[in-house]
């Protein structure tokens, strides 16, 4: 009993490798710039950080379950605009978050509703809200960023607690609950149940079209927050911000073993690829590779993601060879 | 060692199954090989081999003396190994010649395709081949056995054929196609060419082959002269075991009760209106052939199709079943056919195999499982149905194939069912896991489920079932009871609709 508990708390190999590569890209960059390893620094990368964070924990669960989502880049500057404009209009500041959150749900539905309903594949569906979405980002604020004057509002984005920024606890505090459900409740089974193989565990009696909904409208509100914390730390609601967000997040859980088969991964490798996928793009701005070539190695480090899953895929399949052949 | 191909220890690995296990031996030029074997045995599998399809775990095979591996089915026919699969490979929309030289169609001086001389060059084959059919002819106007000839004359279009494999070759043939073939069959032989002949029809091997390689779960048993080994003693040893043993033993005697579910008129879009009852302590069975339905009513019954017309009553109470979740509610569960797609989450471990129809009573409140409650119930489950599993920590995938099913049935049970459905149980699984499930089944019903066995095995059907519906064409078209069960009865009333015995 003792060994199993302690099995389930062990860090795995690739686990390893990836801090081996966050020590390898913190060192690098440490040794080109040395002020890439102040304090201020790395609480900057953990500000920048905080977005991606939240959205790439909606990715782990919807990648896990053999979903995807292309929209939370547009659905976090939707909801930055939002939630300005209605303050900026007198909405107190908590009900304002409440309908930004609200919009972020109907998003969410709206994701599951073409992907269950419609049976269109995840990335061409979210890629329809993803266009749709920035269109209203536009139109609702005539395409001009919408300033933010609400003290409360503005106090999100500048407060820290123990001198690390509001934005980062609530990542934080996200990650963790987050981590907790998908490892420890009947949800975050059923999860990994519907990302192994949809089919068989409706046949089990779980219902796949109810989790997937949950999961897209858990992706929307973890965006709409993210926009809202994004919008006050620029002081305005962009229709144009977070572009390519979603590229981000998505890059980090795969480099964290989250794989593109699903039913495979977990919160912990989402924690390290965040953290890696962010050092390296604060540290390429660091070192000043202009920003087109940023563009560049962040389509590298994404191929380098993808052939590290397909790696570990193949490497899965041949250890599962070897031990069922131990059992037969 | 020119004209044979010999294969040296193969072996080829899938998870939980040994597909093939140190297969050795040999075919020759000018000799038609049958491989013989059941469903499961690995005679495709070595086919696959062969042909670069699949790479083997281990071993060698050598065509005239020269090791060889072949990386794709590409590479094996340009050096002169073809296979003729059951299902056609060939493009209906090209004529007969371009598919005869597909992918090296004769060209003119400026790279142009030059149709004409290939219809010429087909014509001349065709003539070899001695049938009536035109070059320029589309494929897809052709029939079935004229579609399998132009296959054949594809292979035979290459001058360095050397092995010609059939895959249950006569499967949609009627009798006058089949003897065509075998004409052409006999032509190649006397070509010298090593002709493999995969087939289940008894009387076609002893007409047209000249030995038989006998497979049995993976392994190569023995080579024998067609025409000297009686057949039964082939069948024997394909088998290796007489199958009547098993069922002897089984203890079938149990109280039957009052009728626990009863389906009137139930049709969905995929099977027509269908009327059974089933009782307590009963196994029911469901013979017939692949696609007539079976599968589908059960489907329809337990919600996984939504049902058109029909009403399902279950201990004299109407139900409805809009999911298997529901169905799973009122006591009603299927083991699927299709163990890997249908069944197992492979991704899972064993005990989240076993448990993850029991989520919800295995995690309190708010939705958090109960680890404890989950490994007692993962450790019962591999006590009661003798799963042989290194830990229930294990991957369901590191099991074999009898042991996932054994997982799946475990999963089942744990929601104390009263009706279960088990689809095609024992497909794929070997021979002693296969009696395990037959006790398995008949305690159950002893227990007082009601059992639903949906088989295409004869003899497991006949062996298990105290009444044996038959369907065909997705409609139910007779019902025989235990007593008057035969293969005969059974298999006409599956393939024509009604008993016709001799």
């Amino acid at each position: 009993m003792n060994t199993n508990k302690k099995s389930r708390i062990h860090i795995s190999g690739d686990k390893l490798v990836l801090m081996a590569a966050i020590v390898a890209v913190f060192v690098l960059f440490a040794v080109l710039n040395k002020n890439f390893l102040t304090l201020t620094n790395v609480i900057n990368i953990l500000i920048a950080a905080s977005l991606v964070g939240l959205v790439a924990i909606g990715h782990t669960y919807l990648i896990i379950a053999g979903q995807n989502d292309l929209s939370p880049g547009s659905l976090a500057a939707f909801s930055g605009v939002v939630a300005a404009l209605l303050v900026s209009k007198g909405v107190p500041f908590f009900p304002a978050v409440l309908i930004t959150i609200a919009c972020g749900i109907l998003v969410g539905c709206f994701n599951a509703f073409m992907v269950n309903r419609i049976h269109l594949e995840a990335f061409i569906a979210t890629l329809v809200t993803q266009s749709i979405v920035r269109g209203f980002a536009y139109i609702i604020c005539d395409g001009k960023p919408v300033s933010i004057s609400n003290k409360t509002f503005l106090t999100l984005g500048k407060a820290r607690i123990l001198n690390i920024p509001l934005a980062v606890w609530i990542m934080l505090v996200c990650i963790v609950i987050f981590g907790i459900i998908l490892a420890k409740t009947k949800f975050g089974r059923s999860i990994y149940a519907i990302g192994g193989n949809q089919d068989a565990a409706r046949l089990a009696g779980l219902n796949p079209q109810k989790i997937i909904t949950i999961s897209y409208i858990m992706m929307g509100i973890l965006c709409s927050i993210g926009g809202i914390i994004f919008a006050a730390r620029m002081n305005s609601g962009q229709p144009a911000a977070n572009v390519n967000l979603e590229f981000d997040a998505i890059t980090a859980v795969i480099l964290g073993g989250v794989s593109f088969v699903g039913g495979v991964g977990d919160m912990g490798g989402t924690i390290l690829g965040i953290i890696l996928i962010q050092a390296f793009n604060t540290g390429l701005t660091m070192v000043n590779v202009p920003s087109f070539w940023q563009y560049v190695a962040k389509g590298g480090l994404l191929l380098f993601a993808l052939t590290t899953d397909y790696i570990r895929k193949q490497k899965r399949e041949k250890d599962l060879l070897a031990a069922s052949m131990k059992n037969l | 060692m020119a004209g044979t191909l010999e294969f040296q220890h193969i072996c080829k690995y899938f998870p939980g199954v040994k597909a093939l296990d140190d297969v050795s031996f040999q075919a020759h030029a000018g000799e038609v090989l049958a491989f013989l074997g059941e469903n499961g045995a690995g005679k495709s599998t070595l086919l696959k081999v062969l042909n670069g399809d699949y790479q083997p775990t281990s071993g060698k095979y050598l065509l005239d003396g020269v090791e060889k591996h072949f990386q794709s089915p590409h590479q094996a026919i340009e050096e002169g190994i073809s296979i003729i699969y059951q299902e056609r490979q060939i493009l209906l929309e090209l004529s007969v010649a371009e598919n005869i030289y597909l992918g090296r169609m004769p060209v003119n001086r400026f790279g142009i395709i030059d149709t004409r001389k290939a219809n010429e060059m087909a014509a001349k084959i065709i003539k070899d081949f001695g049938l009536p059919i035109e070059p320029s002819t589309k494929v897809k106007d052709l029939s079935i056995a004229w579609q399998q000839m132009v296959e054949i004359m594809k292979a035979y279009s290459r001058e360095n054929l050397k092995v010609i494999c059939f895959d249950e070759p006569t499967a949609s043939l009627s009798d006058s196609e089949i003897e065509m073939l075998f004409k052409i069959i006999e032509k190649l032989k006397a070509e010298d060419k090593i002709i493999i002949y995969v087939s289940h029809r008894m009387d076609e091997i002893q007409r047209i082959t000249d030995k038989v390689a006998i497979f049995k779960d993976g392994h190569y048993v023995d080579t024998v002269k067609t025409g000297v080994v009686p057949e039964a003693e082939m069948i024997r040893m394909m088998v290796g075991r007489d199958l009547g043993d098993i069922y002897k033993d089984l203890d079938r005697e149990k109280e039957i009760g009052e009728v626990l579910l009863e389906v009137k008129n139930v049709s969905s879009d995929y099977v027509k209106e269908n009327s059974f009852v089933l009782r307590r302590g009963e196994v029911l069975g469901f013979s017939g052939l692949v696609g007539a339905g079976r599968t589908e009513l059960m489907r329809a019954i337990i919600g996984a199709d939504p049902m058109k017309t029909g009403e399902v009553f279950l201990e004299g109470q109407s139900i409805h079943n809009r999911s298997p979740h529901e169905a799973m509610e009122h006591g009603i569960v299927l083991v699927p056919e299709d163990r890997k797609l249908q069944g197992i989450l492979a991704n899972l471990s064993v005990s989240d195999n076993i448990n993850i129809s029991m989520l919800d009573q295995n995690s309190n409140r708010f939705g958090f499982v109960n680890r404890e409650k989950e490994e007692r119930a993962a450790e019962a489950g591999i006590r009661d149905f003798k799963i042989k599993t290194p830990s229930a920590d294990k991957k369901i995938v590191e099991l074999s194939g009898g042991n996932q099913q054994k997982c799946i049935v475990a999963r089942w049970l744990s929601t104390n069912p009263k009706v279960l459905i088990l689809d095609e149980p024992t497909k794929g699984i070997d021979v002693g896991a296969k009696s395990e499930f037959y006790q398995m089944i008949c305690r159950f019903a002893k227990e007082g489920l009601g059992v639903i066995l949906i088989s295409s095995e004869l003899p497991e059907v006949i062996g298990l079932s105290d009444r044996i519906i038959v369907m065909k064409s997705r409609q139910i078209v007779g019902e025989v009871s235990r007593e008057e069960a035969t293969e005969s009865r059974l298999l006409s009333l599956g393939m024509i609709g009604e008993v016709q015995e001799a």
